[in-house]
């Protein structure tokens, strides 16, 4: 690991950090956060998704990428000249068989390629864990150092960014549970409208509101619970993966369907949302469709649709298979 | 204890051999992923509604194992990839000592097959492969060999195995992604397991090693081929020397016949009558690896290439990417572009292309898969080399078509444009 005098650490001179409010950052926001004020660092975040955001992305795409990653491109390019440099970084894995998608591996330099005559400048690390046997932790030590920091000062940042990490997934999970326990409370009071549909969707989707915002709203304003699989416990939803694929090679998508067979009894259907084309997501909906069978289930790809009035139709005539079916008068 | 240290010391002995065949079986076939391409104007959301409280299983259940009778060998069968299917078979015969399921040429029906059973947004190799599957299976495999890798390619064996189980087929899946990253002797444990009790390790080991030189001459005389085949007096001549090589060697049984079978089949190929123009165009091929390989994926574009008069490289191949890859190293030469390795075959790919630049190739062609992820991050690497550079590339994204007419106009105007530019110089 590099160790620096304090003046040749080579991100030493950077005050603000960039970060692009896409993909990863939708799921480590806290924790990268976190440790970049803790050395002191201005964080800047791009602005929440928008058309334009979307149009610039997509123009300096390749067409076939996902409707997420070209957002990223997007995101990116709002905060050149509005911060010192971009942090993105390189991740494998967290360990064996909690692979990411290989677009969050080859990031940084899809993001140096594409932006090439821009040149912005890029702070990176490599996280891979699996085959070099050190955990996501010495990643960050690492590039805390090439920011001038002392050992001490890395390891304080990187337990700050632990600990905001674990405080908003502690959070999340709450706020599930409060959302499902009232939802079975409304259940036992006789109230034939409430509904808990669970959302299996990567966070960056669930969360976006280009992509799969507008599904959560939808269910909402039908009156339905929206339960986000990516706010369910991850260590409890990794570890009841284990027992249903034994290669499946992506975290993510492990804690997604692990999430859905932990809550399986107290729901009453599945979304299933992806961004198109979502590589990961091309083999696990068909085997989430094939194999949780007990429960009602819609499947929906977001595309760069400029209305949101078709995914409306769909979520509508799920609300309604759903009710009927309480009701006991259709599909019985 | 005195156990523990020879058992250590047996291990470290075995480490170098231990980590190419974990290299070989582990990774090959290693750069296939993605998604992708609508194929038709369907519904883009699916809807469910079982009335049955099934509970959520494993995706694959556990079932006891079946009865073997003792004097049958088991019959193996792998999927179709180009002309490795020789080395397959010896795989097959001498280092697990079983039958080998001949697949024979894949057919239109073979892909009808596996796309029909397969989700439409999954990457086209799925579809080949499992096409092949069922052919395998109706031919009366008892087990199917599947590789992993670090794309989607991990995913597949899984998933083929339950998409299999539900059409309801009876076989045993020998999926190497279950054993990706662990010792040796976790493979051996599993080959015993699910195709011969009685295998030999010694004559396995070395059954392997030859093996791996049986692929490296292959793809050492296919490097020799491409370069040649497309200059012949007569044309098809080096294709039908090159059939001759094929049959040779399956009937390979030593690493000593595999040496001299190549010797010889190189030595026909050079004998052959040829004209090449000094101008001859140059072509390099690089992209995803199952595509960019195996001719039915990609209709045959090599042979397309070659009778247009053209020579070919391509440096993807099984021997550059799992026997001989050293990833790290093949990075240095493209620091100017990757710092990091962006996935299964990118650093292959950005490698490859770099160089046919910079050796003065006149086009570059990327073959990939449609929505190859991996792949498609290579394309703005890609396109800058070809600014840097001057070079022209044609992109080409596969999916299940089976129609060449698309193809065939792309290539020709691709030629054109590249012979026009050549002659303007």
């Amino acid at each position: 690991m590099p160790s620096y005098r304090k003046e040749d650490a080579p991100y030493a001179d950077i005050r603000a950090v960039g970060l692009p409010r896409a993909l990863m950052y939708h799921r480590f926001a806290p924790a990268w956060t976190a440790f970049f004020e803790a050395l002191g660092r201005r964080v800047v975040t791009s602005p929440h998704s928008n058309r334009a955001l979307l149009e610039r992305g997509e123009a300096r795409s390749v067409d076939e990428c996902c409707l997420a990653s070209k957002l990223f491109m997007g995101h990116v390019e709002s905060l050149i000249g509005a911060c010192d440099a971009i942090f993105v970084p390189s991740l494998v894995d967290l360990g064996r068989l909690q692979g990411f998608c290989t677009k969050y591996q080859a990031l940084p330099d899809l993001v140096r390629n594409t932006f090439a005559e821009e040149r912005p400048r890029i702070v990176s690390c490599l996280v891979e864990t699996a085959s070099s046997k050190k955990g996501p932790e010495n990643a960050f030590i690492g590039l805390a150092l090439d920011f001038g920091a002392t050992k001490s000062e890395a390891k304080h940042a990187v337990k700050e960014a632990r600990k905001a990490l674990e405080q908003a997934e502690h959070d999340a999970a709450e706020r599930l549970e409060s959302q499902l326990r009232r939802v079975e409370q409304r259940r036992k009071a006789g109230d034939g409208q409430a509904l808990a549909i669970l959302v299996l969707a990567h966070p960056y989707v669930a969360a976006d509101p280009l992509i799969g915002a507008s599904v959560v709203e939808s269910l909402e304003t039908l009156g339905a619970t929206a339960l986000l699989a990516s706010d369910f416990d991850r260590k409890r939803a990794l570890k009841k993966s284990e027992g249903f694929s034994s290669t499946m090679p992506w975290l993510i998508n492990r804690e997604l369907i692990g999430a859905a067979l932990c809550l399986h009894d107290r729901i009453d259907g599945i979304v299933l949302v992806s961004a198109f084309p979502c590589g990961p997501d091309s083999m696990t909906n068909d085997m989430a469709a094939r194999h949780i069978s007990g429960k009602p289930l819609l499947s929906l790809t977001v595309d760069a649709q400029s209305g949101t009035a078709g995914l409306e139709t769909r979520v509508e005539s799920f609300v309604d298979i759903l009710r009927y079916r309480k009701k006991g008068g259709y599909l019985r | 204890m005195k156990r523990t240290d020879d058992t250590a010391r047996a291990d470290r002995a075995s480490e170098p051999l231990a980590m190419r065949a974990a290299n070989f079986l582990g990774e090959a076939i290693d750069a296939v992923d993605t998604l992708t391409r609508r194929y038709d104007d369907g519904p883009r959301a699916s809807c469910a509604a079982g009335d049955g409280t099934r509970a959520p299983s494993r995706l694959v259940e556990k079932r006891a194992a079946k009865k073997r009778e003792r004097h049958a060998k088991t019959k193996v069968a792998f999927l179709r990839y180009g002309y490795y299917d020789i080395g397959f078979e010896f795989f097959v015969k001498h280092v697990l000592d079983a039958e080998f399921v001949d697949l024979g040429e894949s057919t239109k029906r073979t892909l009808e097959l596996g796309a029909a059973a397969s989700n439409d947004f999954v990457c086209a190799p799925f579809k080949h492969i499992l096409g092949d599957y069922i052919e395998a299976l109706e031919a009366g495999a008892d087990v199917l060999v599947q590789f992993t890798g670090p794309c989607r390619l991990g995913y597949y064996g899984e998933l083929q195995e339950s998409i299999l189980r539900d059409m309801g087929y009876e076989f045993e899946m020998l999926n190497f992604a279950e054993v990706a990253g662990k010792p040796l002797k976790d493979y051996i444990a599993v080959c015993k397991k699910k195709i011969n009790p009685d295998l030999s390790v010694p004559q396995g080991v070395a059954g392997m090693l030859t093996a791996f030189k049986m692929i490296e001459c292959l793809d050492a005389y296919n490097d020799r081929y491409l370069a040649v085949a497309g200059f012949d007096d007569e044309p098809g001549a080096s294709r039908e020397a090159r059939e001759r090589f094929f049959a040779a060697m399956r009937s390979c049984k030593t690493r000593r016949d595999v040496e001299d079978a190549f010797d010889r089949g190189v030595a026909e190929l050079e004998a052959i009558a040829r004209h090449k123009p000094a101008d001859a165009l140059r072509i390099g091929i690089v992209g995803e690896y199952f595509t960019a390989v195996d001719p039915r994926s990609n209709l045959d574009l090599e042979r397309k290439l070659l009778s247009m008069g053209v020579e070919l490289a391509r440096m993807i191949n099984v021997t550059n990417r799992n026997i001989h890859y050293n990833e790290p190293e093949l990075r240095r030469s493209v620091s100017e572009y990757a710092t990091y390795d962006m996935g299964p075959t990118s650093t292959l790919t950005i490698a490859a292309a770099k160089r046919y630049a910079d050796e003065g190739f006149d086009g570059i062609v990327h073959v990939k898969s449609s929505g190859c992820t991996p792949e498609i991050d290579c394309m703005p690497v890609l396109q800058r080399i070809s600014r840097d550079k001057h070079i022209p590339i044609l992109f080409l994204s596969y999916d299940s078509q089976t129609s060449d007419t698309g193809l065939d106009t792309r290539i020709e105007a691709f030629y054109d444009m590249i012979a026009m530019r050549k002659a303007s110089r």
